[in-house]
């Protein structure tokens, strides 16, 4: 959902500030220049928040105030003063007549953003296009860890990945680098000096640029009072130490949302490439297993008919590869795709060994299944389309 | 019912300087101080106020049990840093917008000063209101008061340019 958020203010600087504070947001921003403009664009667009000065021409903003709670139709519209005119008086004559929050000018545009948080739920711009990042594309990875040694690892275990790993070593640290950007993901060390971790956890949550980004928790796995603790107050993950970076990565990758499936399936000229990784345990099998039907079913829908399953990176075989590959296969007979296989020398005696796999013809190469597969299957329509143009 | 304090000499002095710092230091990112009588410039780009220089003038004033009106004096070239550094405009998109943003933007920088000089007013018993603000610029010119008002002027160094803040109170009858 978008909300919009109404600034009624004779100031074009001010609404100015207003539209840069909320640029990283996913909400509209609607102006005002007066009361009378904005009572006219509050009953017209319902906004979710209306930022109000005091002093302006026309009609000022006690007077709409005034005149907005008294309307059935948009009391319910919360306000938040946003003005010069400050005081204690006038701050407790005009919030008696009905605003959900009072910021007097000068005001900082994180601390804005920061009360309007608290009203609405202000969502990053990011976010709702993170179903459509991958695995491949750059991602801002913040590490809090007092211990320089784990941030090293960290960095070095994630080395091969194009996200940027940057280690603070402090709480304040953590939030300095928070209020200039938003990290994709952090990570927080549960050793950080005076419970320091679950302080900065809470600052972030209560912060909008940070509310919804995912946060893990990082800790020793006899810890089990603090694993607890980081359950209850909300971490988005646990990763214990010592760290193993395959698991890290592909915690990382299910908490950002990332399409993964460019590891394991690619389009290669007229041809779907099922790759499984070297390390093909049993969260990467369950994985490249998600988007096994997907990918199949959209080589067909996009007139391609051959698929190439290559397991050469594989160095021994196991049930759960063997379990794939057979559905693997079985979805390709069911959508008539023509496929082949390829793998090594190893794979290949290994599959001898097996009853259900000791029929299973293998190529030494990509080139070579993909050069079988033209011999064996007719041209993809899309293919014919490219002869006849 | 707040304590009525006396508007002397020194609490003008504390509530303007306590005004400018923080307005400039929380929307310009600039540290200012006020100068006292006879100092100069440091800073070696300093460009005095010179009437014959282009100036912008923000004035907003206050009516209630306290009654005045405040000047802020800036040179163009620094109210075109304050309009670039408030709306994140650069230097180019400034040229394309025209004068009114930079007068828009210092006004709105001497309605926060003023407001906030103001608001410590009434917080020590003089309730009162902002006034609208307007702009007065040009080259070669002087505002002077009326003879019903007393004038406290007040220089700051602001990261290096001056801010001069001309204060007209409405005397007791």
């Amino acid at each position: 959902m978008r909300y919009k958020l109404l600034t009624v203010d004779d100031s074009k600087t001010v609404r100015i500030i207003v539209r840069k504070a909320f640029k990283g947001f996913d909400c509209e921003i609607l102006e005002a220049v007066n009361g009378v403009e904005g009572l006219a664009i509050a009953a017209k667009t319902m906004p979710d928040i209306i930022l109000l000065d005091v002093t302006m021409p026309v009609m000022d903003g006690v007077e709409m105030l005034t005149k907005l709670k008294s309307d059935p139709g948009l009391k319910a519209i919360p306000v938040m003063m946003l003005t010069a005119e400050g005081g204690r008086e006038n701050v407790l004559r005009i919030a008696k007549i009905g605003v959900r929050d009072y910021i007097v000018k000068p005001f900082k545009e994180e601390v804005l953003v920061e009360k309007c948080g608290r009203i609405i739920d202000l969502k990053p711009l990011n976010e709702g296009a993170a179903k459509s990042r991958s695995i491949f594309d750059p991602a801002d990875i913040l590490v809090v860890e007092d211990k320089p040694a784990i941030i090293q690892q960290i960095q070095s275990g994630l080395k091969h990945t194009p996200w940027k790993i940057r280690g603070v070593a402090s709480q304040g640290e953590g939030l300095d680098v928070c209020s200039k950007g938003s990290p994709d993901l952090i990570l927080i060390s549960l050793s950080l000096p005076d419970d320091g971790a679950f302080t900065l956890f809470r600052l972030l949550r209560a912060n909008p640029r940070t509310k919804h980004t995912p946060i893990f928790a990082l800790m020793v796995k006899t810890e089990t009072e603090q694993q607890q603790e980081a359950q209850t107050v909300g971490f988005s993950a646990m990763i214990t130490k010592p760290i193993d970076p395959g698991e890290l990565e592909s915690k990382i990758a299910k908490a950002m949302n990332l399409d993964t499936s460019q590891r394991y399936f690619s389009l290669e000229s007229d041809c779907l490439v099922m790759r499984l990784p070297e390390n093909s345990s049993a969260s990467v099998l369950a994985e490249a297993s998600i988007y096994l039907k997907p990918k199949l079913t959209a080589t067909v829908d996009a007139g391609f008919n051959k698929v190439v399953i290559d397991i050469q990176p594989l160095k021994s075989l196991h049930m759960g590869v063997i379990k794939i590959l057979f559905q693997a296969m079985q979805l390709c007979r069911e959508l008539t795709l023509h496929y082949a296989l390829v793998g090594n020398a190893q794979i290949i005696a290994e599959c001898k060994g097996f009853e259900d796999t000791r029929t299973w013809t293998f190529h030494e190469s990509v080139d070579d299944a993909k050069a079988s597969l033209a011999k064996s299957a007719p041209p993809t329509p899309v293919a014919q389309l490219a002869e006849v143009s | 019912m707040p304590v009525v304090v006396e508007i002397t000499e020194s609490v003008i002095r504390q509530n303007i300087e306590r005004a400018i710092t923080e307005v400039f230091r929380t929307m310009i990112r600039a540290e200012s101080s006020l100068m006292t009588a006879g100092e100069t410039f440091a800073a070696p780009d300093y460009a005095p106020l010179e009437p014959h220089r282009p100036q912008v003038v923000g004035t907003v004033g206050f009516i209630g049990s306290a009654n005045g009106l405040i000047y802020l004096y800036f040179d163009l070239a620094f109210a075109r840093f304050c309009t670039c550094q408030l709306t994140g405009m650069t230097e180019g998109e400034l040229e394309e917008n025209g004068d009114e943003v930079i007068n828009d933007a210092i006004g709105e920088l001497t309605n926060m000063t003023v407001g906030t000089f103001k608001n410590a007013l009434c917080d020590a018993g003089y309730p009162c209101k902002l006034t609208i603000p307007s702009i007065v610029r040009g080259t070669n010119f002087s505002i002077e008061p009326i003879g019903a008002a007393t004038r406290h002027i007040f220089n700051f160094n602001c990261a290096g340019h001056l801010i001069v803040a001309d204060i007209l109170l409405e005397r007791d009858e």
